[in-house]
This record gives C-alpha cells, sequence and structure tokens, in this order.
C-alpha cells in the first residue's frame, strides 16, 4: 500500500546523499487534479512529494531531458547521480534508456513505487466535471477516491476512471529499482490488443479515413515527442531542414508522414507509458498506433523493449529465421 | 481502376545482388514495363525506412526494397536488418491504411534476372490494382 | 572547385544498343535544361577515348565540377569514368552515372517509355550529382601473405606459384592429405600421362616449400578483417599422433584391430582401411591420422588391453590425449580452391547404384583401373571365389548433369573425355570387353579431345546414342532399358558392369565458406565470380579469388590455368603492396549523435566505436567510424534515427533529391 511516510523518509535520506544530484518525483499541481513533475534538492523540500493515481507523468524523460543543458563555462558537469520515482511503466523507460545508453546504470538511483493504476483525467473530467482548485485521489480497495476541494469525497470503480493503459497493464510493479518504497501489487492487466485487431481487419480505405481524420487534427506542437521518454535525438529529423525528411507545413499529408515516422521509431522501443497520448492536444490516440508495432515486435520477434537491460535493441538486431511472408 | 492508369514507382536496389540482377535482365533483353525507377544504394541495410513515406509524399505509387537473398548479403547482415526495418514499416503503412500492395520487397540474387522482370511485373500489376496514390501527395495539399 | 555546381551531362548512344530505343537528342536537351546543368552533349561510344576525351576537354573549357554519364551500368564503366575525371584533375566521385542501358534501352521496346524513362533517370542523376562531395581515397598496407583454401590441384599450383614469387601462403586442407580428386584418378585424358606421377611432385613441393606452411587435417574457423589485412583462425585437428615422431612407417595400421574394416575415403569405399591410416601410398604429409570416429580407444575408451597400434609404434608417436590446435595469422589474399563433389548417384534411383554392386560411378571405376588402387589395377568384380572379369561392359554419361530433375542444368565439362578415357583403359585391360557408352552428346572441345574421341571409337568402343531409362537384374546380368535415338529402336542392352558418369557439384559443405568469407552463389549453386568472363576468378570481396572447380566444373589444364590466374590476381596485391580502401564510408556528426550506440550493434565489420566527446560542456559517448574497417554499406545509416551518421556518395541528403525527381509523374 502507497505509504507516503516511507516515501519521504526515503526521498530525504536519499537528497541528502553526497553522490546524488537532485531527486525527481511527483508533488501536487496548482490546478485541478493535476500533478507536476518536483526536482527535489534539498531534504526540506520533500513534504511536498506525493504518489497518487494522479502521478501519470513518466519522469524517465528528464534524465535525457534536462542534460542537453550546456554547463556554464568554467563549471564542471555535475556527474552525480539523478534519483528517480518510478511506477511500473517508467522503470521500463529507464531500463529501454539503459538498452540504448542514453544513460548509464551509474547515473541513476531508481525508487521504485509499485502502482496500482493511474487515472484518465479525461474519464474522470467527465464524471466529476473539470476542476479547476487542486483536488487529490487516492487508492482505496478496488476504487479510486477523490477528496474534491470542497471538501467532499467520491469513490468510482478504478476500471471506471484509469487510464486505457493501465486498465490493459502488465507491468504496474517496477522492473528495475535501487529500492523499493512498498510491497509489489498484484498484476491484474493482461493485454491481447483488441483495439489494434479491430482497427486492423478494416479494409485500407477505413484505416486510411480512420487516420486521416485522426491525423488531420495534429497541430504538429510536437508535445507527443517531447513528452516521451525515448524521444531524446539532440536534433530530430522529422523537424530538421537539411535534409528535409518532412515538411513542417501542418496539412495531413506532412502530419501523415509525422505520425508515421515518429512510430517506426519508436518500434520495438515504446514501453507503453501513454505520455504521448495523455499530453495530445488534440486527443489523436497515439497509442492505437504505438501498441500496433508494439503488437507486431511482441508477436513477430518475442520482444518487449524495457525489460532486460543486457538485451540488444531490437532495431539494431536480427534473427537469420526472422519471418519474411511479404517479401517477393 | 483506370486502364491508362501506369503507376509510378520507386525501387531501391543493393548494388551487387538485385542491381547485378537487374543489369542482368538488361544483358539478357528481358523486357519488362517501364513504371520503375531505380535507386542504386550499396546494400538494402543503407535504405532507410522513411524514404518510403517520403517516396510516397513525392509521389510515388509504390515503392519496392530489393536486395540479396538472406545469407547471401555483401555485407553479411545489411539485408537481415533491411528485413526487420521494413517489416515493421510495412506493417505500420497497412495500419494507417496505406494499401499493402503499395510496398513491396523482393530478394533479387546477381543471377536472377528472370526473376526481376517477375518482381517488376508483380510490383507494376499491384500499384495498378489500387490506382494512383494522390492522397499522401505532397503537391496536392488536402487541408 | 566545390563552390557552385557546374554539372556536364554526357548521354552515350552506345553505337545503337541506347539509341535504338532511347532518342538521345530529347535526352540531352532536356539534361540541358535542369539546374546547374553547364553542358549537355551525347555521343556514340562514351567509353571510347574520343568520348573521354570530350569530358575531359569540358572540364577543363567549361570548368564543370560535376559529371552525369548516362550510357550503361555503373557496375560496368563507374571506374572508366572515375578515372577520366582524376585525369581532369577532377575528384573521381564528382561522378554519378544514369543506367539508361541495361535498365532502360534493354528492357523496354517502346521508344516514347523508354525515352521518358531515360529522362527521369538522367535528372535523378543530376539531382545527385548536385550535391556530390569529393572524397579520400586512402591506402592501406598489405600483409605479405596468402591463405589458399584446400589443398587439391587447384591449390597447390596457386600456392606454388606465389610461393615461388617469394610469398609466404598458408595452404588450409580439410583431409590429411594433399592431392584432391586429381590424386584418385588413374591416368588423365587426352595425353593418358598417370594422374599421381604428374601430381606427387607437386605435392611434395607444396610440403618442402620453405615459403608454404602446410596444414593438413585442418579447417578455417573464422576470417576477419578486409582486404590487405585478413585475420584468420585456423582449427589443426587432433591427429592423435605426433608429427614430428611420426615416420610413416605404416605399423600401427598393420596392426589397428579394424584393419580393412573402414571403407576408404581415397578408394571411394572400393577398398578399406584401419583406424588409424595414410589416405594413400603417396600421401603428403606422410603421416598417419587415427580416425576419431571409428578408433575404438577413442570412441569407447578401451581398445584390447591397450591399443594395439600405439603399442607397436617403434617411434612412440601416439598421444591419445591431444587436443584440436587453434592457429591464427594474418594474410592480404585468400584463395577459395575447395573443389567440388562427385554427384551421388543414388539420387537417379532408376540406374540401381544402390541396389546392385555392379553398378559403379566413374570415380569407384577410376580406383578399379589404378595400378594403385586397391585390386591393383585388375578389373575384378565380386569377391573371393565369386570374383569375375566383365566382359560386357556399358558407360551411361550425363548422370546428374544436363539434368533439370536433380537441380543440375549444367554441363559437367569432364566426364565425356573422362568416359573416353576410362572405356581405353578397360580395353587395354580386357582387350576381348564389348564396350558401349551410352551418350546424348559427345562433347569434345578440348586440345586433343576430339582426337582421343575418334582413336577410342577407333578401339571398339561403341557410341549409342541414348538416355537409358531404367536399369535392372535379369539373372546374372544387368539390363539397360534404352531407346536408340538414332535408330529410333528400344533395345535391353545385357551387361555386366554399368559405369556411371557421375557429374560434378559443389560441395555439400559450401555453406561454410560462404559463411567465413561472403560469397555468392551463381544459379548452379557453385561460386559466383565478380565477373563471368572478365573477372572468373575474382569474388565480389575484394582480396578472395577463385581457383579449380569450386567456381564450376572444370577439368585438369582449366583447373591450373585458372589457379595461376588467381595466383597472379593475388601476386598483383601482394607485389603492390599498398591496397586502396573503400571511399565511401560512414561518417559520424557527433554534434548530433545521441549516444544509442545502434550503429555499434548493427554494424557487421565491428568498424564503429562509441568515444567519449564533450558536448556542450558535459562528457558524451558518441560514434566514431574506423575507417580502414568501414566497407561502406551504409546499415548503420538507416540504423540511426537522428541521422547522424551518413554514408559518402550516399547521404540522406544526396538521396531524397533523387527520390523527389522520381516522384514526379
Amino acid at each position: 500500500m502507497v505509504d507516503l511516510d516511507k516515501l519521504r523518509t526515503v526521498a530525504k535520506e536519499t537528497v541528502s546523499r553526497d553522490d546524488v544530484k537532485y531527486l525527481i518525483g511527483w508533488s501536487q499541481g496548482t490546478f485541478g487534479y493535476r500533478v507536476s513533475p518536483h526536482f527535489v534538492k534539498t531534504p526540506q523540500e520533500v513534504d511536498s512529494l506525493t504518489f497518487s493515481p494522479l502521478c501519470s507523468n513518466n519522469l524517465a524523460t528528464y534524465l535525457t531531458l534536462t542534460e542537453k543543458l550546456p554547463v556554464p563555462r568554467g563549471e564542471e558537469p555535475d556527474t552525480r547521480k539523478v534519483a528517480l520515482m518510478v511506477k511500473g511503466c517508467d522503470s521500463r523507460a529507464v531500463v529501454q534508456q539503459l538498452i540504448e545508453q542514453g544513460i548509464t546504470r551509474e547515473q541513476v538511483y531508481i525508487i521504485g513505487c509499485p502502482c496500482q493504476g493511474v487515472v484518465d483525467l479525461q474519464k474522470v473530467d467527465e464524471k466529476l466535471g473539470e476542476g479547476v482548485e487542486p483536488a487529490q485521489a487516492s487508492w482505496e480497495n478496488g476504487q479510486i477516491s477523490f477528496q474534491l476541494p470542497d471538501g467532499k469525497t467520491e469513490a468510482f470503480p478504478r476500471e471506471d476512471v484509469l487510464a486505457d493503459k493501465c486498465i490493459t497493464c502488465r507491468y504496474p510493479n517496477p522492473v528495475l529499482s535501487d529500492i523499493l518504497l512498498w510491497d509489489e501489487v498484484e498484476v491484474w492487466g493482461s493485454d491481447d490488443y483488441e483495439d489494434v485487431k479491430e482497427l486492423d481487419s478494416k479494409s485500407p480505405e477505413e484505416k486510411w479515413a480512420f487516420w486521416q481524420d485522426k491525423f488531420s487534427s495534429c497541430i504538429r506542437c510536437y508535445s507527443c515527442r517531447n513528452v516521451c521518454p525515448m524521444c531524446y535525438c539532440e536534433d530530430c529529423i522529422l523537424d530538421r531542414l537539411n535534409p528535409t525528411w518532412m515538411f513542417r507545413s501542418n496539412n495531413v499529408v506532412e502530419n501523415t508522414a509525422f505520425q508515421v515516422a515518429r512510430a517506426f521509431h519508436l518500434a520495438g522501443r515504446c514501453i507503453e507509458c501513454g505520455e504521448c497520448e495523455r499530453v495530445c492536444p488534440v486527443d489523436i490516440p497515439l497509442m492505437k498506433i504505438n501498441r500496433k508495432l508494439y503488437k507486431e515486435v511482441r508477436e513477430k520477434y518475442e520482444f518487449e523493449p524495457g525489460l532486460d537491460p543486457e538485451s540488444k535493441p531490437l532495431q539494431a538486431s536480427y534473427r537469420p529465421d526472422d519471418e519474411e511472408d511479404f517479401i517477393l | 481502376m483506370n486502364d491508362k492508369f501506369e503507376p509510378n514507382i520507386v525501387a531501391f536496389l543493393c548494388n551487387w545482388c538485385s542491381y547485378a540482377g537487374a543489369d542482368l535482365a538488361g544483358t539478357s533483353r528481358i523486357q519488362y514495363p517501364a513504371n520503375l525507377n531505380i535507386i542504386r544504394v550499396m546494400c538494402t541495410g543503407r535504405v532507410n525506412p522513411l524514404f518510403v513515406l517520403n517516396a510516397f509524399q513525392q509521389g510515388a505509387d509504390g515503392v519496392l526494397v530489393s536486395g540479396c537473398h538472406p545469407g547471401d548479403c555483401h555485407y553479411m547482415e545489411g539485408n537481415y536488418y533491411a528485413r526487420r526495418r521494413f517489416t515493421l514499416m510495412r506493417e505500420l503503412l497497412e495500419y494507417v491504411g496505406v494499401d499493402p500492395r503499395r510496398f513491396h520487397m523482393s530478394w533479387v540474387s546477381a543471377s536472377e534476372g528472370a526473376k526481376w522482370k517477375e518482381v517488376v511485373e508483380e510490383v507494376v500489376e499491384n500499384a495498378k490494382a489500387v490506382g494512383p496514390f494522390d492522397q499522401f501527395r505532397r503537391n496536392k495539399i488536402n487541408w | 572547385m566545390n563552390n557552385k555546381p557546374r554539372i556536364g551531362v554526357y548521354v552515350c548512344h552506345c553505337g545503337i544498343n541506347i539509341a535504338k530505343t532511347v532518342e538521345i537528342d530529347p535526352v540531352t536537351e532536356y539534361a540541358s535544361q535542369l539546374p546547374n546543368v553547364k553542358v549537355a552533349r551525347n555521343y556514340s561510344y562514351m567509353c571510347s577515348d574520343p568520348g573521354q576525351l570530350l569530358i575531359r576537354e569540358d572540364i577543363e573549357k567549361e570548368g564543370l565540377n560535376r559529371i552525369v554519364v548516362a550510357s550503361c551500368s555503373p557496375r560496368m564503366h563507374e571506374l572508366t569514368f572515375r578515372k577520366t575525371l582524376a585525369e581532369a584533375g577532377l575528384n573521381p566521385y564528382f561522378l554519378e552515372m544514369a543506367n539508361i542501358r541495361e535498365q532502360c534501352s534493354w528492357v523496354h521496346e517502346d521508344v516514347e517509355e523508354a525515352t521518358a524513362k531515360a529522362r527521369k533517370l538522367v535528372a535523378s542523376s543530376v539531382a545527385k550529382a548536385r550535391l556530390l562531395e569529393p572524397l579520400e581515397e586512402k591506402e592501406v598496407d598489405v600483409e605479405p601473405a596468402t591463405l589458399v583454401i584446400g589443398g587439391g590441384i587447384a591449390g597447390i599450383q596457386a600456392a606454388l606459384d606465389i610461393a615461388n614469387a617469394g610469398f609466404k601462403v598458408y595452404m588450409v586442407e580439410k583431409t590429411p592429405s594433399v592431392g584432391g580428386t586429381m590424386a584418385q584418378l588413374d591416368k588423365t585424358f587426352p595425353t593418358l600421362d598417370c594422374s599421381a606421377c604428374i601430381l606427387t611432385p607437386k605435392m611434395v613441393d607444396v610440403a618442402s616449400h620453405p615459403n608454404i606452411e602446410l596444414m593438413t587435417y585442418s579447417q578455417v574457423e573464422e576470417i576477419t578483417g578486409y582486404v590487405g589485412n585478413f585475420e584468420v583462425k585456423v582449427r589443426k585437428k587432433a591427429r592423435y599422433i605426433d608429427m614430428e615422431k611420426c615416420t610413416g612407417c605404416g605399423i600401427c595400421a598393420e596392426e589397428c584391430r579394424l584393419k580393412n574394416r573402414i571403407p576408404s575415403e581415397f578408394d571411394v569405399g572400393v577398398g578399406k582401411r584401419s583406424a588409424v591410416y595414410l589416405p594413400f601410398p603417396q600421401a603428403v604429409p606422410a603421416k598417419y591420422t587415427v580416425d576419431p570416429e571409428r578408433c575404438l580407444f577413442l570412441t569407447r575408451g578401451k581398445c584390447g588391453e591397450s591399443p594395439k597400434c600405439a603399442d607397436a609404434c617403434p617411434s612412440q608417436a601416439f598421444d591419445f590425449e591431444q587436443a584440436d590446435e587453434m592457429v591464427e595469422f594474418k594474410v592480404g589474399a585468400v584463395i577459395v580452391a575447395t573443389g567440388f563433389d562427385v554427384f551421388d548417384a543414388s539420387r537417379k534411383p532408376e540406374y540401381g547404384y544402390a541396389d546392385y554392386d555392379n553398378v559403379l560411378t566413374a570415380l569407384e571405376m577410376e580406383r578399379l583401373v589404378s595400378a594403385s588402387g586397391p585390386t591393383g589395377g585388375k578389373i575384378v568384380l565380386g569377391k573371393g571365389d565369386e570374383a569375375y572379369t566383365p566382359k560386357d561392359i556399358a558407360f551411361i554419361k550425363c548422370v546428374g548433369s544436363r539434368d533439370e530433375s536433380v537441380g543440375n542444368e549444367y554441363c559437367s565439362r569432364g566426364c565425356c573425355m573422362y568416359t573416353a578415357k576410362l572405356a581405353h583403359l578397360v580395353h587395354e585391360k580386357i582387350p576381348d570387353a564389348n564396350v558401349r557408352i551410352y551418350y546424348m552428346d559427345v562433347r569434345a572441345f578440348g586440345k586433343g579431345f576430339e582426337e582421343f574421341y575418334d582413336r577410342v571409337r577407333r578401339e571398339g568402343v561403341r557410341y549409342i546414342r541414348g538416355n537409358p531409362s531404367e536399369i535392372f537384374k535379369r539373372g546374372d546380368k544387368l539390363v539397360i532399358k534404352v531407346e536408340d535415338t538414332l535408330t529410333a529402336k528400344a533395345l535391353e542392352d545385357e551387361v555386366d558392369l554399368v559405369v556411371l558418369a557421375v557429374g560434378l557439384e559443389p560441395r555439400k559443405d559450401v555453406r561454410e565458406i560462404i559463411d567465413l568469407l561472403r560469397l555468392s552463389q551463381s544459379g548452379d549453386r557453385f561460386f559466383l565470380e565478380a565477373h563471368p568472363k572478365l573477372a572468373p576468378v575474382d569474388t565480389a570481396t575484394d582480396g578472395v579469388y577463385l581457383a579449380g572447380c569450386a567456381q564450376g566444373p572444370k577439368d585438369i589444364p582449366d583447373t591450373v590455368a585458372q589457379a595461376k590466374g588467381a595466383a597472379s590476381s593475388a601476386l598483383i596485391l601482394l607485389s603492390s603492396g599498398k591496397v586502396k580502401v573503400q571511399a565511401q564510408i560512414a561518417i559520424v556528426n557527433e554534434a548530433t549523435c545521441r549516444s544509442c550506440g545502434y550503429c555499434v550493434e548493427i554494424c557487421p565489420y565491428g568498424a564503429i566505436e562509441m568515444v567519449e566527446a564533450n558536448r556542450m560542456g558535459h562528457i558524451v559517448s558518441v560514434a566514431r567510424v574506423n575507417e580502414a574497417l568501414c566497407k561502406g554499406c551504409g546499415a548503420c545509416v538507416a540504423g540511426c534515427f537522428s541521422g547522424s551518421i551518413q554514408q559518402k556518395s550516399f547521404k540522406d541528403a544526396q538521396i531524397l533529391p533523387q527520390l523527389a525527381v522520381l516522384g514526379v509523374k
């Protein structure tokens, strides 16, 4: 069970360590049900840390993102560890980054938070209306209970408000951690990719129409890319000008190319944290496309990313007997 | 589909097997449709799957990637990597509604001039059957 | 020099090869309108001296800095035109070719279509040419040594030639002795020299040559590296006999409890050997080998009280504890002379090879007529009291050759003549024999072949044109069912002995060599040469050459000629001492490298490593390419998500414009 005292104690101990630069966790946000990432540098700050069904953010993104800041002239780079709080899915992002050498194991101290699933704010908004004042939530006996600003409490069955990725989640417990904050939770999810299969069974014209409808609303804000813990290129080729792989102009042809290319770059790398879909301001079902490739990779190559730090990256390996039914 | 429609196909051929196979088809005067234009690369391993997207955007109605048979790659492993990459790209394209008849991959060795003709014919026929791919073309902008 | 592109486009007529289906003038005119094109011309043969002169003059007069030649395949003339550019002082990699012959004029009949396609191909080449960059051709030293794989006549000849030229040779032979198939033959056609007599001196030369290191009963395990610098690992299999001590006296083989119980490989099963053996009397090296699969002591750990062979050995050469030994060395060139397998006649069940003792393959017959063979050269069938000398003898040609049903469409080239030779030898040994040869065609194409064929016919050998359909037993005789296709008569021919003139096939273990060296196979499954006419001993892998039947069926003179060719090719490399390495290699933009290391994993040559770099104060690891190891495949390039690794002359920025041109309808 979630033990916030334990979480804060461990956080305090961790940030006190000489070899830790800072800790990244979650803290109560300032708007509605939102939780924000929190960079803790001193023991005094730990009290604002929290863990709840609202902690959707995959903080592993910051492992590669923050390092992009230049070191001021005359200063040495701070090579101390980053302590990171991770849910099951987040830990897989860390593992995949380890596989890809985006970080080294010594650079990160992983604080594992076994997770019972986070909410989909859209589902919550539908039930409770869009809140403005900060509110909180917690897991309680198979339900998720919301403590509203007016003091009232409302509880819903988990499956009613959980994010879709959590309903099918098979890895709620961190796959890799230096310390686990509480007991592992029982795995509830299984995934047969029904949503992907359903779309797959349609005709090319129907599929094209479905995605054109979605991609036409893409505003190319690149939120999906920026939030993704696996998209850590210094310079993304999808908005690079020389050479121009695709135009930045916002029209459905370029948007389609962008989204297909983005999904392709995540093939065998996406760890299904669902952050891209969560942050998309125009509600493109991005996980539907990522999950398609996840399914194919799992079925064809018996590979799941972000589980074994020693595994070889899917797109940098092969088996001589890989299937090739379609090849003439 | 329109009988007069002549599809425009872009093909990436590896230098050692398929390009040589296509050369052999020429030396043997094997006739095949003129709808396909070849870009020579040293190995199918060089072909970035995103080239396929770009080809469609630039106006291709079909794309072919052809290399050495498994085990015969001049560079030992390039075609194996290509096979994985294009298996995934093909699944992805099909999933977003690109008719699978628009994208093909083939193994054509340096001695398979006759097979090259068959591959070209199949690729062209397939692209003819699905028709022009204007929806993905860059110059026909669909705001 | 490398400022604004000034492109020259040269459209070749290739006589009428291109001009017949591609309208040259409109293509030239079209090319002249393309961006950055300063000059567009056409000429009957661009590859000719005047054609090349045209380019050189334009480079000088017009200040051209990029050249597009629209002609034949770059696989044909890219090097020719690169030289042209270099002669005019232009970097040779400022060349781009449009293949409007093999991939346009020769494969399309419709002039309009072919012309339109040629235009597009030219435009695509121009689009790429605008963005070409000068490349540097670097040189690396060549290790002055050669690996010869296979110790048959091809390997022997190549090794001797190279060694005589003063270079080190490592010869690796799988079996315990050099000699190969030629050592098994009795006489050679058409001169009837004794095969062993002409071969054994060369075998001895190989073993005693100061420049040749002979490794028999050994296998190449691994070859890495590149032309001029191959690293070779060889497994010297344990012989369980100390090579230094063994005198070759043969007492051990006499004492072996399995004496005369194991079919001899050399005598293709016609004769028998012991578990410790010398493959044949003239074997080189003349050292015994214990067969680990047959030896009782090695397979069961027990051989009577103690192994009699070891006890009897006067020089205490036995060492049953001996282990395989791994040897590593560097060579600059590799010659593949791995030979062939004879066709397995049981794959033609209608000829009863597996069923009847008196159906033999030609190689078995060869051992039977050989003076050094198990019968001492007497043609005798059956054993003991049942032994008899066959009188009616039939040869059947093209068994396993020119036969699509067994997957061999090719002619094995030697069978016609060795059949004639064996027929002659039979006549010599059994003067009253009736010999007939069933044939499809007689191909007597070589020097002295036709004369020999005539001679054999004059000696009374009957040639009957027909392909037997079945062989079965009737009483003591074998019956050959066949239609004489010249008289259209169905025959049933009763004979005492049938000899199947089996063809040549690629070795069953050909895959091992393919995996070692990345060789390709041609349609007949033999190794593919770089060019069937102009580079018949080269392969697609630089520094690797072919000799003998590994490349295709051959008789002995052709094998020796090709071995000398392969030796000469290797010597060119070794004696120049330098080799140019790939210029079109991968290069990393360290500023955008995402450190993921995919390229390191992907590279088949281990040419990429991660090194530390400073990026805005942070120490990051970035990929770096070892230029000598990179072969320029580009597999890393397509695997790089950030486009940070690019292949020179095949950069994304150079290919994307080609796509833009080809996409236009």
